[in-house]
C-alpha cells in the first residue's frame, strides 16, 4: 500500500496545520491576564458615584436620558400623560427609584442603570462581540453585530440589559453611558449632568472612589456598612453607590467579588487557548478511530462473505 | 394488539443475537393515523414558526427580560439535544473504545440524534431576534472567542450540517444504490470508496465537536452565576453536562430501540442491549460521582439534604438515575425488556431534569418575575418534537434504519410516494425497486 503519507505523519501534519491555522484566525484568547478575579480598573476609566443620601428623588436625570438617548417616555402607567416607567425597561435606561422601610417611614431613593462593570459578563458572553468595552470603561451595544440571543440578559448580574420584545427589529436597551451622544464630544453623560443635587457625579474612577471614602470618613454612621457598593461587586463596577440603607434592599444585590468573567472562563480560556484542547482530543480520538478503523476495514471481507450482504456504514 | 401478539414468544426471557444490519421496515402502513395526527401538529408549529418570522418576539412567547432564554432554548436546544448525542456516545463506544457490537445501532442513533439537532437548532432560528446578523459566524474577526454562546452557535450547526449529514449520506446513498439505475450505481461505486476513505478522518470532528459543544451548553449557565441556585451553579457544569448528554444519549437509544422494536415487530438482540444497559449504568454512576463530590467540594451537600423544594427536586433528578444506575447491574433486570425500557426512560427523564432544571426551575433572577410558556410556545416545541418524530418515522419505513436480521431483506425498499404531476412522478430517480439481488461482491454503499 503506498500512501502520501502514514498515520503518524498525517497526524502529525494535521495538528501542524491546525495549531497554524488556529494561530492565525485566533487573536489571542484569554489568557488569565484578560479576566483576572479582581481586575483593576485602567487609570482612564471614568464612573459615575451616586449617593443615596444626597438623593432628592426629583427625577431630573430621567427626562435628560431619555432626550440624549431618543427615547420615548414610559406613559402605560400614567394613561399616556407623563413619563412613569415601574424599572428599566425596553424605552428606559434610567430610573429613579423608591425604596420604603415596611415598618417605618424611612425612604431611600436609588438610580438604577448599567453599571459598566470593569469586567463585564455580558460581553464575556456576548458571541460576535455586540456589546463590548469601550473607551474609558463604556459598556456598548453594536445593532449590526447584535444576532439577538439575550445571553446579556442570562448574563448580567444586575439585570440591566432589556429586550425590545415588541419589537420586529429588536434592540437590546441599556445604558451605555451616553457613549455616542456625549462622551465622545467631550461631555459627560446627561443625567450626571442634569442632577442638580449632586447626588450623582461624573468624574475618573479612582477620583470618585477616593471621593466616596473621604465622605464614609467624614460621618462614617451614615453609610451602610461603610462601604462602597460597586469597588469590588462582581470584580468592581464603574458605576459607585453610597447609601443609608442595605444596598440589598435598593437591589442593589449581594454579590462576590470576583468577576463573572473570570469564573466562567478560568477553566475554558486554559483549554481552549489555540484550541490546544480540542486539537489534542482529536488527535487521542483520531488515533484509536483510526486503529479500530483499520482492523473493521480488514476483516470486513470475510464478514461480507460470510453473510453475503455488503456492510454497512 | 396485532404488534403485541405477534412478538409475545420474542420478548421475555428469550433474547437472542437479531440485529445483524440495519433493515427498513417493508411491512404494514406507513401513514397511519398516529402519524397524521403527528403531521398535523408539526404542521401547525412550521406555521406558527413562520407567523412568528413575520411577528415579533413578544406576542408569541411569554419569554421577558428576567427570564430572557423561553422553552424554545431551555427545552428544545439545552435539554432534547442530551437526547440527540446518542451518535456521540455510541460512536465514541464503538469507535474508539472499540464496541464493535454497537455498529448495527449507529444508524438508529445517527437519524434520531440528527433529527433532535436539527428541530433544536430550527427552534434556536425562530427563537433569536435578530437573525438576519447571523452571517457573522463566517467572519472570524467578529468571534468573542471565550463566549460559551460563539462555541455553541458556531458548533452545533456545523455539526448537524456537515458531520451528523456525512455520517448519514451511506444510508441514504444506500437506498439510491439499490434501487436507482445502473448509472446512478456506477457513480456511487465511484463515490463508496471516498466515503470509506474518509470516513475515519471525518468522525473525529463528529465526536469532538459535541464534546466542545455539549460541554459548552453548561458553559453558557455559569455567567448566569448566582441567579442560579448553588445545587445547580457550579463550575462542574460543563463536565456534568456533557456527561449527561453521554447519559440521555445511551438510555434515549435503549428507550428508542426498544420502543421501535415493539411497534414493528422486530426482534431484540441480547448482546447490543446488555452491552449498552452495561455502559448507561456505568455512565450513571460517572455522573453521580461527579456531581456529589462537585457537591462536597462546593459545601453544598447540606443545601441539596436540606428537604426543601430545590432539595427535594435534586432528590428526584438523583433517584432518577441512580435507580437505572443500580437496577442495570443486575443481569435480570438487563434481560428483561420491560425493565430496560423503564430504567432507560428513567435515565433519560433523570439526565433531561439535570439539563433543564438549572436553566428554569432552578433559575432565580433577583428580580423574579413568572415566566411559563405561552400556548404558541407550547405548540411550537411540542411541534418540533412531533415533526422530528414524523421525519424517523418516515426515515425507519424508506430507508435501512434500524436493527434487524440480514436474511430477513431482499435489499428492495418500499417506494417514496412522491407527490405526482400528471400521472408522472415528478422525479425520475423513484423509479421501481432492483430487479437482480445485489451480492458483496458487487460492493454496496
Amino acid at each position: 500500500m503506498s500512501v502520501l503519507l502514514n498515520r503518524r505523519q498525517a497526524f502529525k501534519v494535521m495538528i501542524g496545520l491546525g495549531g497554524a491555522a488556529a494561530s492565525a484566525v485566533l487573536p489571542d484568547p484569554a489568557g488569565a491576564e484578560e479576566h483576572p478575579a479582581h481586575p483593576i480598573a485602567p487609570p482612564d476609566a471614568i464612573a459615575m458615584l451616586y449617593d443615596s443620601t444626597v438623593c432628592t428623588g426629583c427625577k431630573a436625570c430621567m427626562p435628560a436620558c431619555n432626550e440624549a438617548n431618543g427615547l420615548p417616555a414610559d406613559t402605560l402607567l400614567s394613561g399616556g400623560i407623563w413619563d412613569m416607567p415601574t424599572g428599566l425597561n425596553a424605552q428606559t435606561k434610567n430610573i429613579i427609584e423608591l425604596y420604603q422601610e415596611p415598618d417605618s417611614d424611612q425612604f431611600a431613593f436609588v438610580k438604577r442603570q448599567c453599571m459598566h462593570c470593569l469586567d463585564p459578563a455580558c460581553v464575556t458572553g456576548c458571541p460576535f462581540g455586540s456589546l463590548q468595552k469601550s473607551d474609558w470603561g463604556a459598556v456598548t451595544w453594536n445593532s449590526s453585530l447584535c444576532i439577538g440571543c439575550r445571553y446579556c440578559e442570562v448574563a448580567c448580574p444586575f439585570e440591566v440589559p432589556k429586550f425590545q420584545w415588541d419589537s420586529w427589529n429588536p434592540k437590546v436597551v441599556k445604558c451605555e453611558f451616553c457613549y455616542d451622544q456625549r462622551l465622545k464630544k467631550g461631555m459627560e453623560p446627561a443625567c450626571t449632568a442634569a442632577c442638580p443635587t449632586g447626588a450623582v457625579i461624573f468624574g475618573k474612577r479612582d477620583d470618585l472612589l477616593t471621593k466616596a471614602k473621604d465622605r464614609i470618613a467624614a460621618s462614617p454612621d451614615k453609610y451602610f456598612e461603610k462601604r462602597v457598593y460597586g469597588e469590588h461587586e462582581a470584580g468592581g463596577t464603574q458605576v459607585l453607590y453610597l447609601s443609608s440603607v442595605a444596598f440589598d434592599k435598593l437591589g442593589l444585590p449581594k454579590l462576590g467579588t470576583t468577576s463573572l468573567g473570570h469564573y466562567a472562563t478560568k477553566v475554558t480560556s486554559k483549554i481552549y487557548k489555540y484550541l490546544s484542547g480540542p486539537i489534542l482530543m482529536a488527535g487521542v480520538l483520531g488515533f484509536f478511530i483510526k486503529r479500530n478503523w483499520d482492523r473493521h476495514e480488514s476483516e470486513r471481507p470475510t464478514h461480507e462473505q460470510k453473510t453475503g450482504f455488503p456492510d454497512q456504514l | 394488539m396485532n404488534t403485541l401478539k405477534a412478538a409475545a414468544d420474542k420478548r421475555g426471557t428469550t433474547l437472542i443475537n437479531h440485529w445483524q444490519c440495519g433493515v427498513p421496515v417493508t411491512r404494514g402502513p406507513v401513514f397511519t393515523r398516529t402519524l397524521l395526527f403527528l403531521i398535523g401538529l408539526a404542521v401547525l408549529a412550521l406555521v406558527l414558526a413562520a407567523m412568528r418570522f413575520f411577528s415579533p418576539l413578544g406576542p408569541f412567547s411569554s419569554m421577558n427580560d428576567a427570564y430572557a432564554w423561553g422553552i424554545w432554548k431551555t427545552f428544545n436546544v439545552m435539554t432534547l439535544t442530551a437526547l440527540g448525542s446518542g451518535p456521540l456516545a455510541l460512536g465514541i463506544a464503538a469507535w474508539v473504545f472499540n464496541r464493535q457490537k454497537l455498529h448495527v445501532v449507529m444508524r438508529t442513533a445517527l437519524v434520531s440524534g440528527f433529527l433532535f439537532y436539527a428541530t433544536g437548532l430550527f427552534a434556536l432560528g425562530f427563537d433569536v431576534g435578530r437573525p438576519w446578523n447571523f452571517y457573522s459566524f463566517i467572519l472570524p474577526w467578529r468571534w468573542n472567542t471565550e463566549s460559551a454562546m460563539l462555541e455553541i452557535s458556531i458548533c452545533m450547526p456545523l455539526y448537524c450540517a456537515v458531520f451528523l449529514f456525512f455520517e448519514i449520506l451511506p444510508l441514504l446513498l444506500e437506498r439510491v444504490y439499490y434501487t436507482g439505475n445502473d448509472r446512478a450505481r456506477a457513480v456511487l461505486r465511484k463515490i463508496s470508496p471516498r466515503i470509506r476513505k474518509a470516513y475515519p478522518f471525518v468522525i473525529i470532528g463528529a465526536y469532538v465537536i459535541p464534546l466542545m459543544h455539549q460541554s459548552s451548553l453548561g458553559g453558557l449557565l455559569l455567567l448566569a452565576g448566582t441567579k442560579i441556585h448553588p445545587i445547580w451553579q457550579s463550575p462542574a457544569m460543563p463536565l456534568l453536562y456533557l456527561i449527561a448528554a453521554g447519559l440521555c444519549g445511551l438510555a434515549f437509544m435503549i428507550f428508542l430501540l426498544l420502543i421501535v422494536c415493539l411497534r414493528y415487530d422486530r426482534s431484540l438482540d441480547d448482546d447490543v442491549l446488555t452491552e449498552l444497559a452495561n455502559l448507561l449504568s456505568g455512565v450513571c454512576f460517572v455522573f453521580l460521582a461527579v456531581r456529589f463530590i462537585d457537591l462536597f467540594w462546593r459545601h453544598q451537600l447540606a443545601a441539596a439534604f436540606a428537604f426543601d423544594s430545590m432539595s427535594l427536586l435534586f432528590l428526584m433528578e438523583t433517584a432518577m438515575i441512580l435507580t437505572p444506575a443500580v437496577a442495570l447491574r443486575f443481569k435480570r433486570v438487563r434481560e428483561t425488556p420491560r425493565a430496560l425500557l423503564n430504567m432507560g426512560a428513567l435515565a433519560c427523564l433523570g439526565g433531561m431534569f439535570y439539563r433543564f432544571i438549572p436553566t428554569s426551575i432552578a433559575y432565580k433572577p433577583a428580580f423574579s418575575t413568572r415566566y411559563f410558556p405561552s400556548t404558541p410556545e407550547l405548540l411550537m416545541a411540542v411541534g418540533y418534537v412531533a415533526l422530528g418524530t414524523v421525519l424517523f418515522v418516515l426515515a425507519v419505513n424508506y430507508f435501512a434504519v434500524l436493527p434487524g436480521e440480514a436474511a430477513e431483506w431482499d435489499h428492495t425498499f418500499r417506494l417514496i410516494p412522491w407527490p405526482r404531476f400528471r400521472g408522472k412522478s415528478i422525479l425520475a430517480v423513484a423509479t421501481p425497486a432492483v430487479t437482480a439481488p445485489i451480492t458483496a461482491r458487487e460492493g454496496g454503499i
